[in-house]
């Protein structure tokens, strides 16, 4: 059996160690880019949103790869996102792929445990724990190492030091192969980050991105919004969602990321009561606490057609014009260009810039390191 | 009724928890009474075609005075298209576009939310557009009358709930909600009755409401081909949406069933086949489209969905895949926008029939000498 599973950010990282752990095989493919973008939109439904066509072509290049059983959760939510698997397996078996599929959620819980213990062998419960633990660990470091990237990043002397750096480390984190190995890079890690020389760094921009996971968390599809922020603008850019809070919030393995999501829907009630099946909470609530936790100005970044966050771009500019918190919104398809995208941020950095000149008490001290 | 829960206790961390609460358009909530003569309008868009009859009976016999929005014109349309968001479906745009003709005209606003509206085994929704279209117009109209809400959400509560809640806000006496309740029932099936008939949903609100002698449309006649429309009710339902796709099927010479003629039991006798699916109204339509596919004197099929529509962009795939026709019925998917051209959809109809007609003949041609 060679699992493969659709790219996410750094999700591959614990998700491989999930499943080699268990001695399974696990196909990942190149990290997807535009071709792949372009390869998946050939085949796919001409106005589904975005991150169903580049995880069709990233499914495309896991079968190429000789994958033979693909992974994906799905479930039955108001969103689209819980029909991904069934309808991009439709598409790919018609276009001639012959694989498994392991569609965790929709099928019954005992059979994908049948599937994943017969693939398994023996003691497949202490193994499962042993790559739960696994699975936790590694995508801990890879969250500390995203988040203290996105801190520095911003500030370091020598321009693109820190990326060198998270390279590097998210390798060694992919090939560590134990608990303590995990925990020694972690160490390593955050005393070579830390250690990088920076710059003075009060006055310095920061703003919240808030919009749909997948377009928040996948590079490929934001042109690298963060790390360009952080490069080539000097400016701090904190995305509300993480790859590690989809991963394990579903797990029920952090307590404290059900506090803060169940906090997020309390407050953004009051603006859609109702669930709507995608990250809209995270969207209203970020955009809220913005000013309160020290940011200059909201990114919102979704992809064309996406119904949640459609819904929070017409709720946002009220909140926005009521509260005087600067709005960007960027809305991501196949045809959305590079330059375009850069443009419009290095247009609104500027208007946060000028904001500040204009009103110096909202030039706030950078919370420390 | 009292503004929205501002005590919220805190999880997490909660420091900005009062700061939330105030920005609220006050506006948004302010009280409404449902004296006698209240002018409540109804916007013509969404769920008007499904819903309509239920709410102005059931309002009518509280004394209110139910006023829906003008039938969609070009200038809703586009006043509507300016409004809102441009990637939106072309059918929330519409209801902008009927929103803003009825702001300054009524004394409040009904909007229905639906979130689910059948119990099943599993979770069921609508569309996430159609769970928070009261929300989107709250927050995007400055100046709007008191918007009201009815909420369906019934794998939460009975139907009836929305009703009381409903009243509720409208600060009317609960007592005696029954029989306005009852007409507005018997309403509702008299107008779902018509719909089976065959009627698409603006002829019957039409019948409905300006009596008998309304001529019954030419396009459940009979037609040489039959062509079988398979989309939300809120296209089928409006000339201007679907560019009068409908005339123009039925002008080429074709007899037109809509996907609003079917009954509850047709569509649930296709159910065990279907895939799993938790949109309700889509699901509908995936059963509607099985039902005509897998009649036999069905020629064709239209698939009509609106652009940028989020859950028909799968269910299309489903519909294609999925479903195998019994006969050899032609399958074509038709996108509506607000740029469409009536010459547009007028061209592809009239090809569509022709080639439906040809096929027939040919059919009927090898048939005669095989
Ligand atoms: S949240 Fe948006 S982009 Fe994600 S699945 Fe739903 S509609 Fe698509
Ligand atoms: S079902 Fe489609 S057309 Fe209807 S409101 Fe939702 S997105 Fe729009």
């Amino acid at each position: 059996m060679k699992v493969a599973f659709p790219h996410m950010g750094n999700a591959y990282i614990p998700l491989r160690a999930l499943v080699e752990y268990l001695g399974v095989e696990a196909v990942v493919p190149e990290r997807p880019n535009r071709v792949t973008l372009e390869k998946g939109a050939r085949y796919a439904p001409e106005f589904v949103c975005l991150p169903f066509k580049i995880t069709l072509g990233d499914c495309m290049n896991a079968l190429d790869r000789g994958a033979d059983t693909m992974a994906m959760v799905c479930g039955m939510w108001a969103c689209r996102f819980g029909y991904y698997a069934y309808v991009q397996h439709l598409i790919l078996r018609d276009m001639g792929y012959e694989f498994e599929s392991l569609l965790i959620g929709r099928e019954d819980p005992r059979l994908v445990l049948d599937k994943v213990r017969s693939a398994v062998g023996r003691g497949a419960f202490r193994k499962l724990a042993g790559a739960a633990a696994m699975f936790r660990a590694k995508a801990g470091a890879v969250e500390e190492l995203e988040s203290l990237a996105r801190r520095i990043r911003p500030r370091e002397e020598a321009m693109g030091s820190t990326d060198t750096i998270m390279t590097s480390y998210l390798e060694k984190l992919d090939r560590a192969d134990s608990l303590r190995r995990i925990w020694q890079l972690r160490r390593e890690q955050r005393e070579a980050i830390t250690s990088l020389p920076v710059r003075e760094s009060n006055g310095m921009l920061r703003v919240r991105v808030v919009g749909e996971l997948y377009v928040l968390l996948e590079p490929s599809l934001n042109f690298d919004l963060v790390k360009r922020l952080g490069t080539h603008f000097g400016v701090e850019a904190q995305p509300v969602l993480s790859t590690y809070r989809w991963l394990l919030s579903p797990l029920w393995l952090d307590p404290l990321l059900h506090l803060s999501s169940s906090r997020a829907r309390r407050i953004s009630r009051t603006y859609l009561p109702y669930i709507l099946g995608g990250e809209e909470h995270m969207t209203i609530t970020g955009t809220l606490d913005s000013q309160a936790d020290g940011f200059d100005g909201v990114i919102h970044a979704y992809p064309l057609t996406c119904m949640p966050e459609n819904i929070c771009r017409t709720i946002l500019p009220s909140i926005c014009t009521a509260r005087d918190i600067p709005l960007l919104n960027l809305c991501f398809d196949e045809h959305t260009s590079t330059v375009g995208t850069i443009t419009r941020l290095e247009a609104f950095v500027d208007m946060l810039r000028s904001r500040r000149e204009q009103d110096p008490s909202l030039t706030r001290l950078s919370p420390p390191l | 009724m009292s503004p929205l829960p501002v005590w919220i206790v805190c999880g997490g961390c909660g420091t900005m928890l009062q700061r939330v609460s105030q920005s609220v358009d006050a506006d948004a909530f302010r009280d409404v009474r449902g004296d006698r003569g209240l002018r409540i309008g109804i916007p013509r868009a969404l769920m008007f075609y499904r819903y309509y009859p239920f709410l102005k009976a059931f309002l009518e016999s509280y004394g209110c005075n139910v006023q829906p929005s003008p039938p969609t014109n070009l200038e809703i349309l586009g006043e509507g298209t300016d409004i809102c968001v441009d990637d939106v479906c072309v059918a929330v745009k519409v209801l902008f576009g009927h929103v803003s003709q009825l702001a300054h005209k009524v004394d409040a606003i009904l909007i229905p939310r639906l979130v689910s509206v059948e119990k099943r085994g599993y979770d069921t929704f609508t569309c996430p557009k159609l769970i928070a279209a009261p929300d989107m117009i709250r927050y995007s109209f400055p100046h709007l009358p008191p918007p009201l809400e009815f909420t369906v959400d019934i794998s939460n509560a009975p139907w009836w709930w929305g009703c009381v809640r409903l009243v509720r806000r409208l600060d009317l006496p609960l007592r005696g909600i029954a029989r306005p309740y009852m007409t507005a029932v018997r309403e509702q099936e008299r107008y779902e009755g018509m719909l089976r008939s065959g009627l698409l949903p603006s002829d019957a609100l039409k019948r409905m409401y300006n009596g008998n002698g309304v001529p019954r449309p030419a396009y459940i006649s009979e037609g040489d081909v039959i062509v079988a429309v398979v989309g939300h009710p809120y296209l089928l339902g409006d000339p201007i949406v679907n560019k009068r796709l409908i005339h123009w099927l039925d002008a080429s010479g074709a007899k037109v069933l809509g996907s609003t003629m079917l009954s509850q039991e047709d569509l649930e006798r296709e159910e065990p086949s279907l895939p799993p699916l938790s949109w309700s109204y889509e699901r509908e339509l995936l059963a509607a489209s099985s039902s005509f596919m897998k009649r036999k004197d069905v020629d064709g099929m239209i698939y009509l969905t609106s652009f940028g529509c989020g859950p028909d962009s799968l269910v299309t795939e489903m519909v294609r895949r999925e479903l195998k026709p019994a006969g050899d019925q032609v399958l074509m998917e038709m996108v509506l926008d607000e740029h469409s051209a009536e010459s547009g959809v007028r061209t592809r109809a009239e090809a569509f029939v022709d080639m439906l007609r040809h096929r027939k003949k040919m059919r009927s041609n090898t048939g005669g000498v095989g």
